[in-house]
C-alpha cells in the first residue's frame, strides 16, 4: 500500500507544468535504491527500469504525470502587483481570494475588489483572469522586482487532510498516481517493467509523448485521476464516476479510443484481486494515453485512474479505499500484461 | 515591536469567531487584555476590559468589533453535502472550490463545490448564488448527520502569511487588526496614570448588525467613543477617493454623525505626533459600530478611526502591520489627553 506520508511529501511539493524538478527529486530519492536504471530524459521526464522474477514477454510502460495545474507570473505592475496567466486547464471561478505562493516560495493572494463596493452585477460574476492579480505585499515595482520575476511559476498554497477515509489536497492530479508508481517500484516485480514520471501533461501531453518515443514500449498503463462530478445537485447521468467506487477504468475519452482487449483484462484484474471498479460513463477529458497510444508504431493503452472531485484547483478530494485498490488493481493487470495476456 | 504586533494579530484572527458565535475569538483577546484591567465577557459575548479612573466624569469607550464573516449550515443534503447560507457579508466569488473549516462536533474541513462549468447555463461566467452552492466533507450522510447540525459554522480556510516588508495577510483581520489595535493601545497605557476611565470594548455581531455594540454601549454609558475597525486600502478596481493607504496610518473618519471636535482632536494628535495618517469623508453612515454607538441612550460624541485594509470579506485580507502600531499610538495619545 502506498504511504500516505509520501502521498503528502508529493502533494506539497510545487511543480506547475514545465517547472517539475521539486517533484522529480522527490521521486528520484525515493526510487534510486530499488530502479536498476534511471534517466531523465530532454524534456525532464524521468524513466526508471526495474528488472522483475522474468523477462517481460510484452514490454510494458507505467506512466503518471509530475506536473500540476497553476499559474505563471506574466508581469509585474508599477504598484507592486503581479499579472498573471493560468497554466493548465483551471476553472476561473476559483481563482478570485485564493492564497498562493509564487517562485521560490514568496507567500502572496489573489485579491478581489471588497464586496461593498461591488454592483449587483459583479457581485455574481467571476472575474476574468484579465483583472486579477497577485498581491505579495510589494509597494513598488522594485519591491516586487526583488524577489518575483517574469516567468515564476505560481501555485495555490497547500493542504492535506486524511480524516475519515478521505485525502483532500492540492495536485491530487497527479501525484496519487506517481505515488502508486514508486510504490509498485519498491516492491519485487514479477516482470521487467518501465516507469515513466512525466512532464507537462496538462499542457499538452509533452512529456508522455518523448517519453513513449524514447521507451518504446509495446504497451503502456496510464495512471490518472479523473473527474467524479458526483456531488450537490449534479443529476446521476452526468456524474461519470462515483469517489469511494473504486478505480475508473476508460473505454473511450477525448483523445484515445483504448484496448479493448486491456479494457476488459483491468475488469478481469479486479475480480481476480477481489477489488472494486468502475467504467468512466462518459466519453470525456483526456490523459497521457492520448500521446502514448500513438507513439511510434502505436502502443496498446490502458488508463486507470481515480475518481477525484474537483480537479484542478486548489483542493481536491479521492478516496484513500480507492487510493489502494488503485494500486491493488495496477499492480495486478501490469503483471498479466507484462506476462503475455 | 512588529514582530510582536504581528504575533498578537495571528493569535488573535487564528481564533475562529462568525457574528453570534464569538467565544473563542473573545477567550483569546480577553486573555491578551486580562494584564492591563478588569476584563469580563458580557452575555452578548462582548469582551469588556475596564483601565484607568472608573469613577472619572470622563469615560471613553473604545471600541472595536470581533466577529468574522463566514458561512452557516441550514441543511444537511441526503449525499451527505451540506447546504449553507451567509453569516455576514461573505463574498460569494471567493467561494467556489475553496477548502473551508465546518465547525461541527470536531473542525471538518470541507470543499465548497458549485455545479461543473459544463452543466451550468453560464459556465465559468458566473459565480451561483450561496444557497445553490453545497459543501462536500466526503461524508456519508450518516455520518455527516452525526457530526454536523444546522447552525454550525463555517469558516474559509486560508494561511496567516507574512508578506514582503511589515504587510500580512490572513482571514478575520477585519476587524481582528481593530482589536489588536486597541490591545496595543491598551498596553501602551497599562502603566500610565489617566485622569479618565476608559473602557475597551471588542463587540459581538457588527457583521450581522452591530448588536454588540448597541448593547455593550448602552450598558457601559461612556461619554465619548471612537470606534475602530478596517477601510478600504487603495487596490486596482477601487476608487482613489474612497481609500486610505496600505502603510499609510490610521483612516480618521469623517461623518455627519461623527464628532467634529473629537476628530479635529485625533488629527490635531496625528500631526503633534507624526503618525502618517488620511482621512475618510463619508456623506451618510459610516457603515461600522459608530453608527450604534452614536445613537446609544441620549447620544454619544463619537469618532472613527479605520485601519486600511485589502480584500476585505475574502479570506486573503492583507493589511500592513505598521498602521495598526500608528493606530495604537493616535488612540494612546488621545486618551492621554482626555482629562
Amino acid at each position: 500500500m502506498a504511504d500516505l506520508a509520501l502521498l503528502e511529501r508529493l502533494c506539497c511539493a510545487r511543480g506547475i507544468s514545465g517547472c517539475e524538478e521539486e517533484i522529480r527529486e522527490i521521486i528520484l530519492e525515493e526510487i534510486r535504491p530499488y530502479a536498476d536504471c534511471v534517466e531523465v530524459t530532454p524534456l525532464g521526464n524521468l524513466l526508471a527500469f526495474k528488472k522483475g522474477a522474468n523477462r517481460a514477454k510484452t514490454k510494458l510502460m507505467l506512466n503518471a504525470h509530475m506536473d500540476e495545474v497553476g499559474m505563471t507570473v506574466t508581469y509585474i505592475e508599477d504598484n507592486g502587483l503581479l499579472r498573471f496567466a493560468t497554466v493548465g486547464g483551471i476553472d476561473r471561478r476559483v481563482l478570485c481570494g485564493k492564497p498562493v505562493t509564487v517562485g521560490k516560495g514568496i507567500p502572496g493572494v489573489i485579491g478581489a475588489k471588497p464586496i461593498h463596493l461591488l454592483t449587483s452585477e459583479e457581485r455574481e460574476k467571476s472575474v476574468p483572469v484579465k483583472d486579477l492579480y497577485i498581491d505579495i505585499g510589494a509597494l513598488s515595482r522594485q519591491e516586487a522586482e526583488e524577489a518575483v520575476s517574469p516567468g515564476d511559476p505560481v501555485t495555490f498554497d497547500s493542504l492535506f487532510d486524511t480524516a475519515h477515509g478521505m485525502i483532500k489536497s492540492r495536485a491530487l492530479d497527479d501525484r496519487a498516481g506517481c505515488a502508486i508508481l514508486i510504490d509498485l517500484l519498491k516492491k519485487p516485480l514479477a516482470y521487467d517493467m518501465l516507469f515513466a514520471f512525466v512532464v507537462q501533461e496538462e499542457t499538452g501531453l509533452n512529456g508522455s509523448k518523448t517519453a513513449a518515443y524514447i521507451a518504446d514500449p509495446d504497451a503502456a498503463i496510464v495512471v490518472e485521476s479523473t473527474t467524479a462530478a458526483d456531488v450537490a445537485g449534479v443529476p446521476e447521468d452526468k456524474q461519470v464516476c462515483h469517489v469511494g467506487s473504486g478505480p475508473v477504468l476508460s473505454f473511450m475519452d477525448r483523445r484515445t479510443i483504448y484496448d479493448r482487449a486491456y479494457y476488459q483484462m483491468a475488469f478481469d484484474a479486479a475480480k481476480e484481486t477481489g477489488v472494486s471498479c468502475q467504467a468512466k460513463q462518459a466519453v470525456a477529458g483526456g490523459n497521457d494515453a492520448g500521446a502514448i497510444h500513438v507513439s511510434r508504431g502505436g502502443v496498446r493503452t490502458v488508463a486507470v485512474s481515480l475518481p477525484c472531485r474537483y480537479l484542478h484547483s486548489a483542493v481536491s478530494l479521492i478516496s484513500q479505499k480507492d487510493f489502494h485498490e488503485a494500486e491493488t488493481l495496477i499492480e495486478r493487470l501490469a503483471e498479466k500484461i507484462a506476462g503475455g495476456e | 515591536m512588529t514582530e510582536d504586533l504581528q504575533e498578537l494579530l495571528f493569535a488573535l484572527c487564528a481564533a475562529p469567531g462568525t457574528p453570534g458565535d464569538e467565544s473563542e475569538a473573545a477567550r483569546r483577546a480577553a486573555w491578551e487584555l486580562s494584564d492591563c484591567g478588569e476584563t469580563e465577557i458580557d452575555r452578548m459575548g462582548n469582551v469588556i476590559c475596564r483601565i484607568g479612573n472608573q469613577t472619572a466624569q470622563q469615560q471613553i469607550l473604545l471600541d472595536a468589533h470581533l466577529d468574522q464573516v463566514g458561512l452557516i449550515v441550514t441543511r444537511i443534503e441526503t449525499n451527505g453535502f451540506l447546504r449553507v447560507d451567509r453569516c455576514g457579508g461573505t463574498d460569494r466569488r471567493v467561494l467556489p472550490g475553496s477548502p473551508v473549516t465546518v465547525f461541527g462536533k470536531e473542525p471538518l474541513t470541507g470543499i465548497v463545490c458549485c455545479m461543473p462549468p459544463h452543466l451550468t447555463e453560464c459556465g465559468e461566467d458566473k459565480v451561483e448564488s450561496v444557497d445553490r452552492m453545497a459543501i462536500d466533507l466526503g461524508l456519508s450522510t450518516e455520518e455527516a448527520q452525526e457530526l454536523v447540525s444546522p447552525g454550525d459554522r463555517v469558516l474559509v480556510r486560508a494561511p496567516q502569511k507574512r508578506l514582503l516588508g511589515t504587510r500580512i495577510t490572513s482571514p478575520a483581520l477585519d476587524d481582528r487588526a481593530g482589536c489588536a489595535a486597541l490591545i496595543r493601545c491598551a498596553q501602551l497605557l497599562r502603566n500610565q496614570t489617566l485622569s479618565c476611565g476608559l473602557t475597551i470594548l471588542l463587540s459581538s455581531r457588527e457583521e450581522a448588525g452591530g448588536q454588540g455594540a448597541q448593547t455593550g454601549a448602552y450598558s457601559l454609558e461612556p461619554t465619548e467613543a471612537i470606534a475602530v475597525d478596517v477601510s478600504f486600502a487603495a487596490q486596482p478596481g477601487v476608487d482613489p477617493a474612497k481609500c486610505g493607504k496600505l502603510g499609510g496610518g490610521p483612516m480618521i473618519g469623517m461623518a455627519p454623525i461623527l464628532n467634529r471636535p473629537m476628530t479635529n482632536r485625533l488629527l490635531e494628535l496625528a500631526k503633534e505626533h507624526e503618525i502618517p495618517y488620511s482621512m475618510e469623508i463619508m456623506g451618510g453612515e459610516t457603515g461600522t459600530n459608530a453608527d450604534e454607538i452614536a445613537v446609544s441612550r441620549t447620544g454619544v460624541p463619537t469618532a472613527m478611526v479605520s485601519i486600511p485594509l485589502r480584500y476585505m470579506h475574502t479570506p486573503v485580507e492583507v493589511i500592513d502591520t505598521q498602521d495598526v502600531a500608528y493606530t495604537a499610538r493616535l488612540l494612546a495619545e488621545y486618551v492621554k489627553g482626555v482629562d
